[in-house]
């Protein structure tokens, strides 16, 4: 059974101070089993500048097991799976410490994007390339922090517009996109997988 | 101010104190601080810059320094040292002012010894014993320092004039307190006493000779009583000094660490659970990095992986055992399961 005294208490501290961190933690469903965390890119690499939005699902046994965590915006990142979003991280598997909070985790998510582990990849697609080619890998990670986590400059009353107009329920794009944190791309493909 | 009143309790003890000047001699730590202070009069004598006129003005000066040295901080100490070092004696070449700085914290002191040279040892005991009492008095932890370090030359002076004192102690605690007790305080007082009357000594009853006998008349040889109108308020209260020996019994019982000394602060709530650490969760410390929780996730985590979410370390059984609170903690844990079954069926 989930702890949800605790998850309710991580999530109010870390709303606190949403300004020094720049995480935000926010529930998708009522239960708060599944939320998404949202992870500024690192400064001075080549995910600065972008919103990295994170699906988190509670087991049952958290805070005893790790949360399941994986990137819904796609990352050009040698530890972070390029298809799915799978993250390679320890403390999200066997260095779990039920010490660790949700925030802390996606801490340590924030710290894995600038400093990349390519001996231990996720993607060994983007690790070859990192490790032959990094100038390669570097335009690569901020052509996709381009295209992928920065915000889109439509409105968000432009994008359920353009979202309904493909002929998607109303409500269903509205929560949906709220789901996702207004990425239009992800909103669409959430939609099209349901 | 402490140091203010410091002052005063150095000058009420006066008359009081004089016997205790002859104890000094058979004092052992103040043998070895002679020893200490001849090898700094050979430093400063190796200077080859000290002048052989007026020492007693010096001495004099020097002690006035120090008295003045007390209201002052301790850092600022050595400063006035120097200072007065040079205003007093302006014939001395600057070449001394090195050794002073050396001197340091209780420099008045040892220039005033220094001064009057082998002749007079037993006034430069006083004196540097004295300087040790000036500067364990400025600030609180070195009080303390330096009670304990005087303490077994307090006890050991007070075992050698026990004839003369005994009666009088006894004297004294005709008064409600339990014999022991009030002679343990008794003693304790007139320790005290005796540190701030030596200091004393030096400067007021030497030049008038050690012709006072001790032990002789009533009041005046006899240490503070807890009611002594003139007591100066400096001297610590009973319960503090009787602590001494108390606080030797607790530091020899934290050879067994961990129990009574944390590692971290004890947190107010659980860290896994955040949930109010009670009184038996706030004793309870599973793993040695420190790291606490309640009994509920200490048991849960044993039942799934076993470390300790602080360090990641396994934790150790027989440690966990030794603890004695485990049991406690089984129990409400198992009482707590029936509960949860209860409300899922």
């Amino acid at each position: 059974m989930i702890d949800f005294g605790r998850v309710q208490k991580e999530l109010q501290e870390c709303s606190k101070d949403i300004e020094a961190s720049g995480i935000k933690i926010n529930p998708v469903s009522d239960n708060l089993v599944h939320l998404t965390g949202t992870i500024p890119g690192p400064i001075g690499t080549p995910y600065e500048g972008g919103t990295f939005h994170i699906d988190i699902t509670l087991p049952d046994g958290y805070p005893f097991e790790p949360p399941k965590m994986h990137f819904v915006t796609k990352v050009w990142h040698p530890n972070i799976s390029s298809q799915s979003g799978a993250i390679c991280l320890d403390i999200l598997k066997d260095q779990w410490s039920p010490a660790l909070t949700l925030k802390t985790a996606l801490l340590s998510v924030q710290a894995l994007l600038s400093a990349p582990e390519p001996d231990d990849p996720q993607d060994a697609v983007v690790a070859q390339q990192y490790l032959r080619d990094y100038q390669t890998f570097v335009g690569t990670a901020r052509y996709w922090t381009e295209t992928f986590a920065k915000a889109s400059s439509l409105g968000v009353e432009e994008k359920v517009q353009k979202l309904v107009e493909m002929g998607f329920p109303d409500s269903l794009v509205k929560s949906t996109l709220e789901a996702v944190g207004g990425d239009e791309n992800m909103a669409l493909e959430k939609l099209l997988s349901s | 101010m402490v140091s203010d009143s410091i002052n005063n309790a150095q000058i009420a003890s006066a008359p009081n104190s004089r016997d205790f000047s002859k104890k000094k001699r058979t004092n052992r730590s103040a043998k070895l601080k002679q020893c200490k202070l001849d090898v700094r009069r050979e430093q400063w004598l190796s200077q080859g810059a000290v002048k052989n006129k007026g020492y007693k003005e010096d001495q004099k000066d020097a002690r006035k320094e120090r008295d003045r040295s007390l209201e002052n901080s301790r850092q600022r100490d050595g400063h006035n040292n120097d200072g007065s070092m040079h205003h007093e004696s302006d014939s001395e070449s600057p070449s001394n002012s090195p050794t002073n700085s050396l001197l340091c914290g209780d420099s008045g002191n040892n220039s005033g010894t220094n001064f009057i040279g082998s002749s007079s040892s037993s006034s430069s005991v006083s004196g540097s014993s004295s300087g040790g009492c000036c500067s364990g008095s400025i600030t609180e932890e070195e009080e303390d320092d330096g009670c304990l370090d005087d303490w077994e030359a307090v006890a050991d002076a007070l075992a050698a004039d026990d004839d003369n004192n005994k009666p009088e102690l006894e004297h004294d605690n005709s008064c409600s307190q339990s014999p022991s007790e009030s002679q343990l305080s008794v003693q304790s007082d007139a320790s005290r006493e005796l540190e701030n009357g030596l200091g004393l000594d030096s400067a007021k009853s030497m030049p008038e000779g050690v012709g006072m006998l001790p032990g002789v008349s009533g009041n005046n040889t006899r240490a503070w009583r807890p009611d002594d109108v003139f007591r100066p308020q400096t001297l610590p209260n009973l319960a503090k000094q009787r602590s001494f020996p108390a606080t030797d019994r607790h530091f020899g019982q934290r050879g067994v660490p961990w129990a009574c000394n944390n590692v971290l602060p004890v947190p107010s709530s659980c860290p896994i659970c955040y949930e109010d650490l009670d009184f038996t969760d706030s004793s309870f410390l599973p793993c040695l990095c420190g790291f606490r929780l309640c009994l509920f996730c200490h048991k849960r985590i044993l039942e799934e992986d076993g470390r300790c979410p602080g360090c990641r370390k396994p934790y150790e059984h027989d440690q966990v055992e030794s603890e004695g609170s485990v049991q406690g903690g089984s129990l409400t844990f198992r009482l707590a399961r029936s509960c949860s079954m209860i409300a899922r069926s």
